[in-house]
C-alpha cells in the first residue's frame, strides 16, 4: 500500500528538519574550535531523531554519574538498599590500578556538604542527590563503593543499555586516568538511558520518576538550559574535565511532549567557549523543534 | 551516671541496679541474630590465629535508649553502634546487641579524652561492628566491642600522619596495653583515622551461669 500524502509530507518534513539540524550543528562545530562534537536527539513529540557522530566514544567525565544513579536505583529496586539506608562518609578509595588508595580532593569537588559529613553517615538518597545536582565526586565514589561497578554494569546489561556506556571505575582516580583506564560514553549510549528514564521504564514508573526528580535538581545550567526559555524545565547531567564538556538531559516544554538531548564535546585543554557551544546547539535544536513545520 | 540512664528497663541478669541494659546470652538469640553475631565461635585473625568471639551482649531496645545510656561521662552508647548499610540486616534494626566489653572500651576512651582535653569522635562503622559486617574480613577487635576508629579530636581531623601519630602516642602513653594502628596505607595501617583497641577481650558478667 502506498503511504498517504500526509505521511509522505511528514516524513519529508522530518528529513528536512534533520538535514537542517545537521547543517546547523556542523556550522557551530566549525566555529567553536572543538576537536569533536557528538549529538543525539530523540523528540517524543515529532518522532524526530538525530544521531550526529553519536557512536563516537568520549571520556564520560561526570555524565557517568547517570549510569551510576541507575545502578543505585537498581539496588533499591532489588531491595538491597533503601533510599534512607545510611552510608559511612569516608574519603578513602582504592584505585583500579593496583588498589592504591586515593582521596577526592575537597578543593576539586564542587560540593562541600558531603565532605563536611566525613566520619558520619549520609542517606543513599542524599548522596544520590549530591552526586547529580552538584556533581559531588565524593558522593559518587561512596555510592559506587556500596553497589560495586560490576553490579552497575550488570544493571546496564539487564536493561539492554550497555551499548555506548563503559563504566570502569569511580571518579578522581588519577592513576587510572594516567593509564587511560577511563569511563567512556557515546551520545547514543546516554540517550538510551535518558529515554528509558523519561518514559518511566527504568524498574518502575515510580523509581524512574524519582531519578528524574533528582536530575531536575541540577544546579549547573550553563549548557542545555542556558538559552532555552524560562518555561523550559530540564532534567540533566553535565560533565566536564580539561578535555571534554558534556550535557545530557530531557527538555520539557509547555504543551508538547519532551525531547531527549545529549551533547558531547571534546577540546584541547585551555580552549574556552565550551558551555557556549553546548548552549548554542541546544538553542538551535529548540528553535527547530518548536518551529511550526508549515513555516518551513 | 546521669539520672537519664537510670531507667530500669529489663534489668534481667544484670546485677547492677543503675545499668539499664539487659545482658543476653547470644546462643539464646533467634537464628538470624546468631548467624550474624556468631556468639562464642572461633574466628581467625589476620595472622591465622583463632580468636573466640563474644557470647554475652547488652541488648539495646531502641535508638532512644542508645541515645540516653552513658557508658562513661562523655560517651553515650549510640556513639559506639553507628553502622551503615554494610552491617548485616538484622543488626541494623532494634533490638540491637553489643558485646559486654564495650563498657571497658568506653572507660578507656574517657581516660583518653581527659588526656587530650577535648571531644573525641568515633567514626561510623568505627565502634562495634559484627563479624558479618562487610568490612570485617578477619577477626577484628571491632567485633569484640573493644576497638574504636577516631576520625576527629576537637577540631583536628585525623587524616594525616602528623595528627594520627601525635594522638596515637598520647593514647599509648595514657592507656597501658592499648594497641594503635601505625600510620600508612597498606592493610594493617590507617591513614584517615586513629584505630585503637584493647585486643580480643571477652567480658562475662558475674551473674552469667553457663
Amino acid at each position: 500500500m502506498r503511504p498517504s500524502p500526509a505521511v509522505t509530507k511528514a516524513a519529508t518534513v522530518s528529513t528536512d528538519r534533520e538535514r537542517a539540524l545537521r547543517h546547523q550543528i556542523e556550522k557551530i562545530e566549525k566555529e567553536s574550535g572543538a576537536k569533536a562534537i557528538a549529538v543525539a536527539l530523540r523528540d517524543v513529540e515529532s518522532d524526530l531523531a538525530l544521531h550526529y557522530h553519536a557512536d563516537r566514544w568520549f571520556h564520560a567525565a561526570s555524565t557517568i554519574k547517570v549510569p551510576i544513579l541507575l545502578g543505585v536505583f537498581a539496588a533499591i529496586d532489588r531491595g538491597e538498599l533503601l533510599p534512607h539506608s545510611r552510608v559511612h562518609v569516608r574519603n578513602r578509595f582504592l584505585s583500579v590500578v593496583e588498589n592504591i588508595p586515593f582521596r577526592v580532593e575537597s578543593g576539586r569537588d564542587s560540593n562541600s556538604a558531603v565532605h563536611n559529613a566525613i566520619g558520619k553517615m549520609m542517606r543513599v538518597d542524599e548522596l544520590a542527590y549530591h552526586m547529580i545536582t552538584t556533581s559531588s565526586n565524593l558522593a559518587t565514589n561512596l555510592l559506587l563503593g556500596v553497589i560495586g561497578p560490576d553490579a552497575a554494569n550488570q544493571t546496564l546489561k539487564e536493561l539492554h543499555l550497555e551499548k555506548g556506556i563503559e563504566l570502569r571505575r569511580g571518579v578522581e582516580d588519577e592513576l587510572a586516568f594516567e593509564k587511560h583506564i577511563n569511563n567512556m560514553v557515546t551520545a547514543d549510549g546516554l540517550l538510551r538511558i535518558l529515554v528509558m528514564l523519561a518514559e518511566g521504564k527504568a524498574f518502575s514508573p515510580g523509581l524512574s520518576r524519582r531519578m528524574m526528580d533528582i536530575l531536575h535538581g541540577q544546579e549547573f545550567n550553563q549548557g542545555i538550559p542556558a538559552r532555552l526559555p524560562k518555561v523550559a524545565r530540564v532534567a540533566h547531567k553535565t560533565g566536564e574535565i580539561s578535555t571534554v564538556a558534556h550535557d545530557a538531559g530531557v527538555v520539557y516544554l509547555p504543551k508538547r511532549k519532551p525531547y531527549v538531548l545529549v551533547i558531547l564535546t571534546e577540546w584541547d585543554p585551555g580552549v574556552s567557549g565550551r558551555s557556549r557551544t553546548i548552549a548554542a546547539i541546544s538553542h538551535t535544536i529548540y528553535e527547530l523543534l518548536t518551529q511550526d513545520p508549515m513555516d518551513e | 551516671m546521669s539520672a537519664s540512664t537510670r531507667f530500669a528497663e529489663n534489668a534481667g541478669m544484670n546485677e547492677s541496679p543503675t545499668f539499664p541494659l539487659r545482658v543476653v546470652d547470644g546462643l539464646s538469640l533467634p537464628p538470624d541474630y546468631r548467624k550474624a553475631l556468631r556468639p562464642g565461635e572461633e574466628w581467625k585473625d589476620l595472622n591465622g590465629f583463632p580468636r573466640q568471639l563474644p557470647r554475652y551482649f547488652y541488648e539495646i531496645p531502641s535508638w532512644d535508649s542508645a541515645m540516653k545510656v552513658e557508658l562513661a561521662t562523655h560517651f553515650l552508647l549510640w556513639e559506639f553502634i553507628q553502622v551503615d548499610v554494610r552491617e548485616a540486616p538484622p543488626l541494623r534494626t532494634f533490638p540491637r546487641y553489643v558485646p559486654c566489653a564495650i563498657t571497658l572500651l568506653a572507660v578507656c576512651l574517657e581516660r583518653f579524652r581527659e588526656a587530650v582535653g577535648t571531644l573525641v569522635h568515633i567514626s561510623a562503622n568505627g565502634g562495634y561492628r559484627s563479624p558479618s559486617h562487610r568490612f570485617s574480613k578477619n577477626a577484628t577487635p571491632h567485633a569484640w566491642g573493644t576497638a574504636a576508629n577516631i576520625y576527629r579530636i576537637g577540631d583536628t581531623y585525623l587524616d594525616n600522619r602528623n595528627a594520627i601519630e601525635r594522638f596515637s602516642l598520647i593514647a599509648r602513653e595514657t592507656l597501658p596495653g592499648i594497641w594503635t594502628r601505625p600510620y600508612g596505607a597498606p592493610t594493617g595501617y590507617a591513614e584517615d583515622h586513629l584505630h585503637l583497641d584493647l585486643g580480643y577481650v571477652l567480658s562475662v558478667p558475674r551473674d552469667v551461669k553457663s
